[in-house]
């Protein structure tokens, strides 16, 4: 279990960034670059909050007794998992309210705000001192990058002709900033310590870690760079990259654990 | 200080035997593949000769655990009296996040119960004045029952080569480091 492919999780992470994703791309709409339909107003924002609380329900298929799943929320006071399951919970209501007031403009802000800081959560929950390679920004900053181009991407499906140049330029500059991390950072791991360096290595083995880089990172850059809006097929092409990388995530950071009795 | 019980790992006496993980098992009967207590052989860049040394290893019973701090139901609480960190499995959901997060890996999966569980530095023992199963089983001596505010051994280290450097927790377990065997030539003896 220290290292394994964690699918619920996979899913719950991938899909909670697709929903802040998506609120965070709305408050672009409410500086008034677009507008948007009412009714396509509330169709986004009913497929982000259903995105989030499906993501929630995977999760739980994650833990060994789903039925304690709420007091999960009893040690606010240090664990940032408790402060992970709040936010989430209040997010989801957060969006389902947002939905049915039409998206109005506190609510949206509310809720990019609430996502923003569940995204920073989240990153401070897979940042813990075993894993050397995490035990620092980087899982905030893919979960960022993963939020960003979900979000840009999936947005385009709602937004009117005048709203996607922006979605494209947001997408794009997402992308190249994911593509970037995903090159360099396991490339400053290969100069760590031996946890840090078996994590890289491990990384550069993986073909599902290659295939983020093309498919949810380079081939979407480059679709996207040569046409004048966003395919509506790129999202899922994004989406199905962002789930390889976070397979990756879960499976092949070396935990210290897995070197006891070896150089650190 | 306070009283802050922990384990010495003497790896100079230490002769891989498993009796430790043994009398771990045979105390708690975990399930199979579970282990509370594990004897790890240090690889060779670290200690260069044929004649292998050993740590063993279960839960350093941190003054500042991760597990408990991460752990989102509260399971784990750390006993004032002798800075014991236990495990209530029967709060625990079986979110692996303390195994996650342990970066010593003594948190470990119970695939029955699906639960996690850890040593417990055997505290029913203690409160009845016994040594944990563990120490009271090692035929060389070489794993002890120490209290750190009265522990005083000047060649003992809390993070020695082949265990993962963790200050933030402090650790509770001290170790004298193996030393490699002294080749004694003709000339020597002369």
């Amino acid at each position: 279990m220290i290292q394994s492919m964690e699918l619920p999780l996979v899913v719950f992470t991938v899909l909670s960034q697709l929903a802040i994703g998506l609120a965070l791309m709305d408050v672009l709409r409410t500086t008034g670059i677009w507008s948007v339909s009412p009714p396509a107003l509330r169709r986004q924002w009913l497929v982000a909050s259903a995105v989030m609380a499906l993501g929630l329900l995977v999760s739980l298929t994650h833990l060994g007794n789903p039925l304690g799943a709420p007091r999960a929320i009893t040690h606010l006071s240090t664990a940032w998992l408790s402060r992970e399951v709040l936010l989430f919970g209040l997010l989801v209501i957060l969006m389902g309210a947002t939905a049915l007031k039409g998206a109005s403009r506190p609510l949206v802000w509310m809720s990019a705000s609430v996502g923003l800081a569940g995204l920073v959560v989240q990153g401070m929950v897979y940042s813990p001192p075993a894993f050397p390679a995490l035990n620092n920004a980087v899982p905030f900053a893919l979960f960022l990058i993963t939020a960003a181009t979900l979000g840009a991407a999936a947005a385009t499906w709602f937004a009117p002709a005048e709203g996607q140049p922006v979605l494209k330029t947001t997408l794009v500059s997402a992308l190249c900033a994911g593509l970037i991390l995903v090159l360099v950072v396991p490339c400053v791991w290969a100069s760590g310590g031996t946890v840090m360096r078996e994590t890289a290595a491990a990384y550069a083995a993986s073909p599902l870690y290659w295939l983020y880089a093309v498919l949810g990172l380079a081939l979407p850059l480059a679709v996207v760079l040569r046409l004048r809006r966003i395919p509506s097929w790129v999202p899922l092409v994004i989406l199905a990259g962002a789930i390889c990388g976070r397979i990756v995530f879960y499976l092949d950071t070396v935990h210290t654990a897995s070197n006891l009795g070896g150089l650190y | 200080m306070n009283k802050q019980l922990g384990f010495y790992v003497d790896a100079k006496r230490c002769i891989g035997c498993f009796t430790c993980a043994m009398a771990c098992k045979n105390q708690y009967h975990q399930e199979p593949g579970v282990v509370w207590r594990q004897v790890y052989p240090l690889k060779q860049d670290i200690y260069p000769h044929a004649e292998r040394a050993f740590y063993s290893l279960a839960c350093n019973h941190c003054e500042h655990p991760t597990c408990l701090e991460v752990c989102p139901v509260d399971a784990y609480t750390k006993r004032d009296k002798d800075g014991v960190v236990v495990h209530h499995q029967d709060l625990c959901i079986g979110c692996g996040n303390c195994i996650r997060s342990c970066p010593f890996g003594a948190p470990r999966y119970n695939p029955v119960l699906k639960r996690a569980e850890k040593c417990s530095l055997c505290w029913q023992r203690l409160d009845a004045g016994l040594d944990p199963a563990c120490v009271k089983s090692c035929p060389t001596s070489a794993l002890m029952l120490i209290d750190l505010a009265t522990f005083d051994t000047p060649d003992a280290v809390q993070f020695p080569p082949g265990f993962p450097r963790a200050p933030a927790l402090n650790p509770s377990t001290r170790f004298r480091q193996a030393e490699l065997p002294r080749t004694v030539m003709r000339e020597d003896v002369r």
